[in-house]
């Protein structure tokens, strides 16, 4: 925009445009007025079209997060289920879109015949191998809420304890989230026909459960009538950590014929002290292997020497995953820690 | 500052060595298993001995007795000295970065997989030295070494360390569990190679009684020091050096263990006054006993499960520091 000086008598003087004039006002010219004012209109042209465009993205976004799923009032649900935290949970029809939070749960949907419908799984999900292709959620404590979202899943599974959090999340922001968390081989049993009646998958499941309880029956079979074994089982070495009261592996101890020694140091996880490691002097020892966890030579540790188990050889070391991971798997771990117990009522068999 | 006859002095010295001795044994007869004063003498000056209690008591708890009462004397004397060199008495021994720097030691080798026994404890210690050297080149100023800048130094270090490892944490995933443990101050199923590290620290133990009469003129500041004719420049790296390494083979040996080297120094000062000579020979004794005793409250208290160390010494030892901080007019 080209400013001139009001008085006519400077441009004369012949200064040139590209001098800076100083003037006490500013005139625009007939021609530039013109122009000024096509400004305005273009300007004012623009800002109302800005603003139809953001109410229609407005509009458009409003429309879509109203879509969240209502349960309609007239028809009954058909799948209803309680979970593991105790809440009713009711589905329209089986499940075909499920995100699992946590490796166990994972699983037992693969092991239920509903893998190809499984859309998410957490991070650490590594079993079957189908699962590791699969979209991840983010890890254990902290699954990511909006990319669980954006799969839209219709059954979330998910475990206690920290995840509690994350399900609660979901759970506000009407996600439906169903929590199996089994702490026993009932529990697991129980579970996967739950889930069978969730993925519509009630024969699958049943002829599961049959099959993993005539394992737990063949176990019970082989060792019956024997001694109980103490059994300490370590979780970590440093410090000695061991399965406690109401374990998965508390209660596959006591399937396979053993009393677990760390069950008198609380609930969970607990450390357990070395010196009265030494003085209760368990039958066997197992240790889990994995990746949390790297035995080493046991026999080697400092005391060790003392141990019964170690003076007889019976020290084992069995995968973390098939004693940790409530699931179908804990049924193979199980007829491992009966073998070690007792090697000779298994012999031959696989 | 006299703090009363040559006769009290002596006095509290050995009642301070005293009740060592008899911390040592009470820590070494007492755990899962009792063993009485008159047994521990015997496996002390008999040797190895073979049967169970025996072998319990060279092969777990005497190491892990040990251990406790090095680590605690060491992280005492490091506090004391950090609080003499930077007159601050809230300084702990971690400030100086060292113990970010062994935990990241400790970060990579689980990350990387390597075995716990040894290689845990001896990058902790590389990380912590290197941490040190880092923090002591960023302290230097045209050949003057400016504690605060150090101090400040450390601190950045810390936290940046800290980032660090938390990225490590998540992408280690399920190692975390390692990391967790170690960091945790901790005692449990430490034996005699964790001694053997920590011996390293004992003539280190040592070195700031050689520089008592310093520390006591640098409480009126580097300037008047100089004045006074104190080689400024040549303590502080020594002391500094001393005090660092100090953490840095705690630190490698049971993790971060908290409140003793900031509360142990005043404790102190409290019984025989501020004179360094005094308060480092004391410190190093009350720092080992109450490491100790400390280790076997966390030993016995939930048995057959044991408390990590570091639970018991701010149980205790944050009360004691509101009740000096209440008490005293003057730290």
């Amino acid at each position: 925009m080209r400013m001139r000086s009001g008085d006519p008598r400077e441009m004369r003087a012949g200064r040139s445009t590209g001098e800076a004039v100083r003037t006490s006002g500013v005139q625009y010219s007939g021609r530039s007025r013109g122009a000024a004012l096509r400004r305005v209109r273009i300007w004012g042209a623009t800002v109302a079209a800005m603003l139809v465009l953001v109410a229609a993205l407005l509009a458009a976004v409003g429309c879509g997060t109203n879509q969240k799923a209502t349960t309609p009032s007239a028809s009954p649900a058909r799948i209803a289920v309680t979970d593991d935290a105790g809440r009713a949970f009711t589905l329209q029809k089986p499940a075909t879109r499920i995100v699992s939070l946590a490796p166990a749960q994972t699983e037992m949907v693969y092991a239920v015949g509903a893998g190809d419908r499984v859309v998410g799984v957490s991070d650490f999900c590594d079993y079957p191998q189908d699962a590791k292709d699969v979209d991840k959620v983010g890890d254990f404590a902290n699954p990511n809420v909006e990319k669980i979202i954006s799969l839209k899943p219709d059954l979330v599974l998910a475990a206690s304890g920290v995840q509690s959090d994350a399900a609660a999340r979901l759970d506000e922001l009407n996600v439906p989230v169903v929590v199996l968390d089994p702490a026993t081989l009932d529990g697991v049993f129980e579970d996967l026909e739950k889930l069978g009646l969730l993925v519509g998958e009630q024969a699958k499941a049943k002829a599961l459960v049959d099959s993993l309880h005539a394992v737990a029956k063949d176990v019970e079979t082989r060792i019956s009538g024997r001694q109980r074994l103490k059994v300490f089982f370590e979780i970590y070495s440093k410090p000695l950590m061991t399965a406690g009261k109401g374990t998965l592996i508390e209660d596959l101890v006591r399937r396979a014929g053993g009393a677990n020694i760390g069950s008198s140091a609380g609930v969970g996880y607990p450390e357990f002290s070395q010196e009265v490691l030494i003085t209760e002097d368990p039958d066997v020892y197992i240790a889990v292997a994995g990746a949390q966890a790297e035995p080493g030579d046991i026999a080697k540790r400092p005391a060790y020497n003392q141990l019964t188990a170690v003076k007889e050889g019976r020290v084992f070391v069995i995968e973390d995953n098939l004693v940790v991971r409530s699931g179908p798997r804990a049924l193979q771990g199980l007829r491992q820690i009966a073998a070690f117990l007792h090697p000779d009522a298994f012999e031959g068999s696989e | 500052m006299p703090t009363g006859s040559p006769w009290t002095r002596r006095v509290w010295l050995s009642l301070a060595v005293v009740f060592l001795v008899l911390s040592l044994f009470l820590c070494l007869a007492l755990g899962s298993t009792s063993i009485s004063f008159g047994r521990v003498w015997d496996y002390l000056v008999g040797g190895a001995a073979d049967d169970p209690a025996g072998v319990i008591f060279w092969q777990l708890r005497l190491p892990r007795v040990l251990l406790a009462f090095i680590v605690g004397a060491c992280l005492a004397t490091a506090g004391t000295i950090l609080q003499g060199l930077l007159l601050n008495p809230l300084t702990d021994p971690y400030v100086t970065g060292v113990s970010s720097g062994a935990a990241l030691g400790a970060t990579i080798g689980i990350v990387v997989g390597l075995p716990a026994v040894p290689w845990l404890s001896l990058l902790a210690l590389l990380g912590g030295g290197l941490a040190l050297l880092l923090v002591y080149a960023l302290g230097q100023r045209r050949g003057h070494l400016n504690i605060y800048v150090l101090l400040l130094a450390g601190v950045t270090l810390s936290q940046l360390l800290s980032a660090v490892i938390s990225v490590l944490m998540v992408k280690a995933g399920e190692d975390l569990h390692a990391l967790l443990y170690w960091i945790m101050g901790s005692f449990s199923a430490r034996g005699w190679l964790e001694v053997e590290i920590a011996l390293f620290a004992l003539p280190l133990l040592a070195v700031p009684l050689f520089f008592a009469r310093e520390l006591d003129i640098l409480l009126q500041g580097e300037q008047r020091a100089l004045e006074l004719g104190v080689d400024v420049e040549r303590v502080k790296k020594i002391l500094l050096v001393t005090a660092a390494a100090l953490t840095a083979v705690a630190v490698s040996v049971s993790g971060i263990i908290g409140f003793v080297g900031l509360v142990i120094p005043h404790l102190a000062r409290l019984v025989v006054g501020p004179r360094h000579r005094k308060v480092l020979a004391l410190s190093l004794v009350l720092g080992a006993a109450i490491m100790g005793l400390s280790d076997l409250a966390a030993r016995v208290a939930v048995a057959p499960s044991e408390l990590p160390v570091g639970i018991v010494t701010t149980f205790f030892g944050a009360p004691l520091f509101v009740y000096l901080l209440r008490s005293r007019r003057r730290l």
